[in-house]
């Protein structure tokens, strides 16, 4: 069986002819793949909308006006703004800045060192440093000894550390408020 | 089988031909054998048939023989043949199949995105969008008796007592007889509708696969009473279909039930804050003053919205049983009742408009007026004569009556007609209050005495379209409780003059600073308003004891933008209110109501601005 020109293209253009029908067939069926894809990910953002709407729903009820209200009266005893609580002008503003007049009092100050009558800061290692938990001296080597400071530090303090921790408690507290519909209805 | 087989053309053997073959001797027996045994399960009929004709055919040359092997052996590449072709035809029915699938088959046949997020209803939501009323979808505790499968014959596991006695355990509030015949009957129904998820857990907990709690689509109202008697309530008709009983539900229904439309949420004009804080101030004054109903309303006076409208004592639309269904009359746009004394502002006006009133320093008799053999005089007495700002200060009965004489019934009348107070308030809602009109041309009587806020009875509604119209430079507009967009206000009509609306203006604020309305002054807001205390009318006689007392005002009285009405129905004498007239219940509500809601309004209190009332204010000296 010999092979002609004629029947060489013939087979060439069946072959081609096959190829792109192959194509074309993959292709489409790619293409419906990511179609369904597409689907089933906006099924899935309709889920979500609707449970945000429902979250949302239930957010509106439960801080509701009268709701708000009542909190407003027992705990939190907010008032609307009184005219002289509104600022006019940016001088207005400003005024709230002004340095101190010579009578004025004090400003409050969060933390204060002892200074001697020169002014030079009293010697702060004149006073031990005791356990705020069970009053015993605690001495801290760290500025004359070897070893780390840090590792001093946490060998001193550890305990006492990790039992006084406010992130324990904080915790809890969430743990707790996270399940208001089991307890409060 | 056989009918494909023959298909194969004349060229091929066919079964029948071969079943009719002579049989084999021993020796080809081996060689039929596979041939025979792959017909035997096809042709046992055929075969049986030819063991008795066998022996006429059996003699034959070995030519004839090679012929036959030959037929066979072309019979049987026949068979292979065809049988690939039926894997063949198979593979691509699959293959067809596949592609069909992968094309179309699988894939969803619409899109749900454009459906799936339309509500059943639409939305109902106030001018900044925070829902009022929204399609939810509750639990509700339905008895579906297939659960437990169709033949089965006790669609329960306990007894109905049991089960019944166990969700009375969860809803204490359900009726036992209506459960219990329910669960005997043996038919799918609703046991109650909007249960809890905590409750819907518990029936769970109960095991009985026939007590279901199934998700429905339904209406809730996030803010619970709050606005109640604007929104109305949503009830099943006879075809089971839910539709708006009253309120915006009824008044949207065509809305909110179409299929395009009920997509995007309908804007009201209420303001829940303002609501909420309107509500919260009248249950508190009513409390106060123990009176047994109130009314407000919060209106916007150049576009006519109602930022807010309440009636108390309300009811919850959220709750099934209804208990509270005496509540649900709207007193704002529905009951009527003689005002009183919140009139004398708008004959004031008119009497202005018209010219009757030029001078405002002019001196009007006080002196007690009989007009048909009824004598009228001021409650508290403020001195012989008194001018016009002195006479809404201390809210003069005589001198109104003397102005509205001199005004004369025809042009008064026509006055409460541009008002709107002969029909009934132009709102959406179903709820509206027809006023008692007097009939005919007005006698002196009555035209004195409509003048006073009597022989007229209107809604609150009705008074704060008039208030609007007489604060905003003149132009009357109905009220709406739809969503205006800027610049689309409804233009109105003219009532009253410009001069005589900032007149107006003036006085009112006058009352609030030296007369009657001290108590709404919230500092800083320009407020101004009129009292009005009217006797009850029972049984055609005027009630000592029971009255309606109302405060009608208007902020900042500069550039005014809101009428603030509220009305209390029988308010008693009480340590903390010291009084039973308006001025000591109704104005304070107003007062607190403005200094909360007035920076949520957008109006901003300020000590240094006010209207200018520097010509009148000489005018408020004690009377001559």
């Amino acid at each position: 069986m010999t092979l002609t020109g004629s029947r060489l293209r013939q087979i060439g253009w069946s072959a081609m002819l096959g190829f792109c029908l192959a194509g074309f067939i993959v292709l489409s069926l790619t293409v419906h793949a990511v179609r369904n894809e597409v689907v089933l990910a906006e099924r899935e953002i309709i889920e979500l909308k609707q449970a945000k709407q429902r979250l949302e729903t239930e957010f509106q009820a439960r801080a509701s006006q009268h709701q708000l209200a009542k909190w407003n009266r027992v705990d939190l005893g907010y008032k609307a703004p009184r005219a002289d609580q509104y600022l006019d002008t940016r001088k207005d503003l400003a005024a709230l800045g002004v340095p101190l007049a010579p009578d004025a009092p004090s400003p409050v100050r969060v933390a204060r060192a002892e200074t001697g009558e020169n002014g030079e800061i009293a010697k702060l290692a004149s006073r031990d440093m005791v356990s705020p938990v069970s009053g015993e001296k605690i001495t801290l080597a760290a500025a004359n000894a070897e070893e780390d400071a840090g590792a001093a530090f946490a060998e001193a303090f550890g305990d006492i550390l990790i039992e006084a921790s406010p992130i324990r408690e904080a915790r809890a507290q969430t743990v707790n408020a996270s399940f208001p519909s089991e307890s409060n209805e | 089988m056989s009918t494909s087989a023959s298909s194969l053309g004349p060229a091929q053997p066919s079964l029948f031909d071969r079943a009719i073959a002579p049989a084999p001797k021993p020796a080809e027996k081996t060689a039929r054998k596979p041939a025979r045994r792959a017909l035997a399960p096809t042709l046992p009929g055929f075969l049986q048939g030819d063991a008795a004709r066998k022996p006429a055919k059996a003699r034959s040359g070995r030519v004839k023989l090679m012929d036959l092997r030959q037929q066979w052996l072309l019979s049987a590449r026949a068979r292979v043949v065809f049988l690939l072709m039926a894997f063949a035809a198979l593979a691509l029915v699959a293959l067809v199949q596949i592609a069909w699938l992968g094309m179309s088959g699988a894939s969803p046949s619409s899109r749900p995105t454009a459906t799936a997020l339309v509500p059943d209803r639409g939305e109902i939501t106030d001018r900044n969008g925070v829902p009022l009323a929204r399609a939810y979808p509750a639990y509700s505790l339905y008895f579906y008796p297939k659960a437990m499968g169709s033949g089965a014959d006790d669609p329960l596991v306990k007894s109905p007592e049991d089960v019944t006695k166990e969700l009375l355990g969860i809803f204490p509030h359900m009726n036992k007889e209506r459960t219990l015949r329910l669960l005997k009957s043996g038919k799918s129904g609703v046991l109650r509708r909007k249960i809890l998820p905590e409750e819907a857990n518990q029936v769970w907990s109960i095991g009985e696969p026939s007590v279901q709690t199934p998700r429905s689509p339904d209406r809730h109202y996030p803010q619970g009473k709050l606005a109640a008697h604007v929104l109305g309530r949503v009830l099943e008709n006879d075809e089971g279909k839910k539709v708006g009983a009253f309120g915006m539900e009824q008044a949207l229904e065509a809305q909110l039930s179409d299929p395009v439309a009920r997509a995007q949420p309908a804007a009201l004009s209420i303001d829940v804050r303002v609501q909420g804080a309107l509500e919260d101030e009248m249950g508190r004054g009513m409390l106060a003053s123990g009176a047994k109903g109130a009314a407000g309303i919060v209106l916007d006076v150049d576009t006519g919205e109602v930022l807010a409208m309440a009636s108390l004592p309300d009811f919850d639309p959220n709750r099934i049983s209804f208990e509270d269904k005496d509540n649900t009359g709207n007193r704002v746009s529905f009951l009527t009742g003689e005002l009183g004394s919140t009139f004398k502002p708008l004959t004031v006006a008119a009497a202005i408009d018209s010219g009757v009133v030029r001078d405002l320093r002019k001196s009007w008799n006080a002196a007690p007026v009989t007009v048909a053999g009824k004598t009228y005089e001021d409650s508290d007495f403020k001195g012989a004569s008194l001018n016009i700002p002195q006479a809404l200060a201390y809210s003069s009965n005589t001198v109104t009556m003397r102005v509205a004489r001199e005004l004369g019934g025809e042009r008064l009348r026509q006055v409460m007609i541009d008002l709107g107070m002969n029909r009934a308030p132009n709102i959406e809602l179903q709820a509206r209050g027809t006023p008692y009109w007097p009939s005919g041309k007005w006698s002196p009587q009555t035209t004195m005495t409509v003048g006073f806020g009597h022989a007229l009875t209107v809604t609150p509604l009705h008074l704060a379209n008039a208030y609007a119209a007489m604060v905003n430079g003149g132009i009357y507009r109905d009220a709406t409780l739809l969503k205006v967009e800027p610049g689309q206000a409804d233009p109105g009509r003219r009532v009253f003059k410009a001069s005589t609306s900032h007149r107006m203006r003036q006085m009112l604020r006058m009352v609030a600073i030296y007369g009657t309305g001290k108590g709404a002054n919230a500092p800083g807001f320009r407020v101004g308003g009129k009292t009005g205390t009217a006797e009850k009318l029972i049984n055609g006689r005027y009630s000592q004891s029971k009255m309606l007392t109302t405060f009608a005002s208007a902020f900042p009285m500069d550039r005014p933008r809101y009428v603030v009405v509220v009305t209390l129905d029988e308010p008693t004498f009480t340590e903390a209110m010291r009084g039973r007239t308006a001025a000591f219940n109704a104005a304070p509500i107003v007062g607190n109501l403005i200094r909360r809601a007035g920076p949520m309004l957008g109006v901003r209190p300020d000590n240094t601005r006010d209207v200018d009332i520097s010509d009148l204010q000489n005018l408020m000296g004690k009377g001559e």
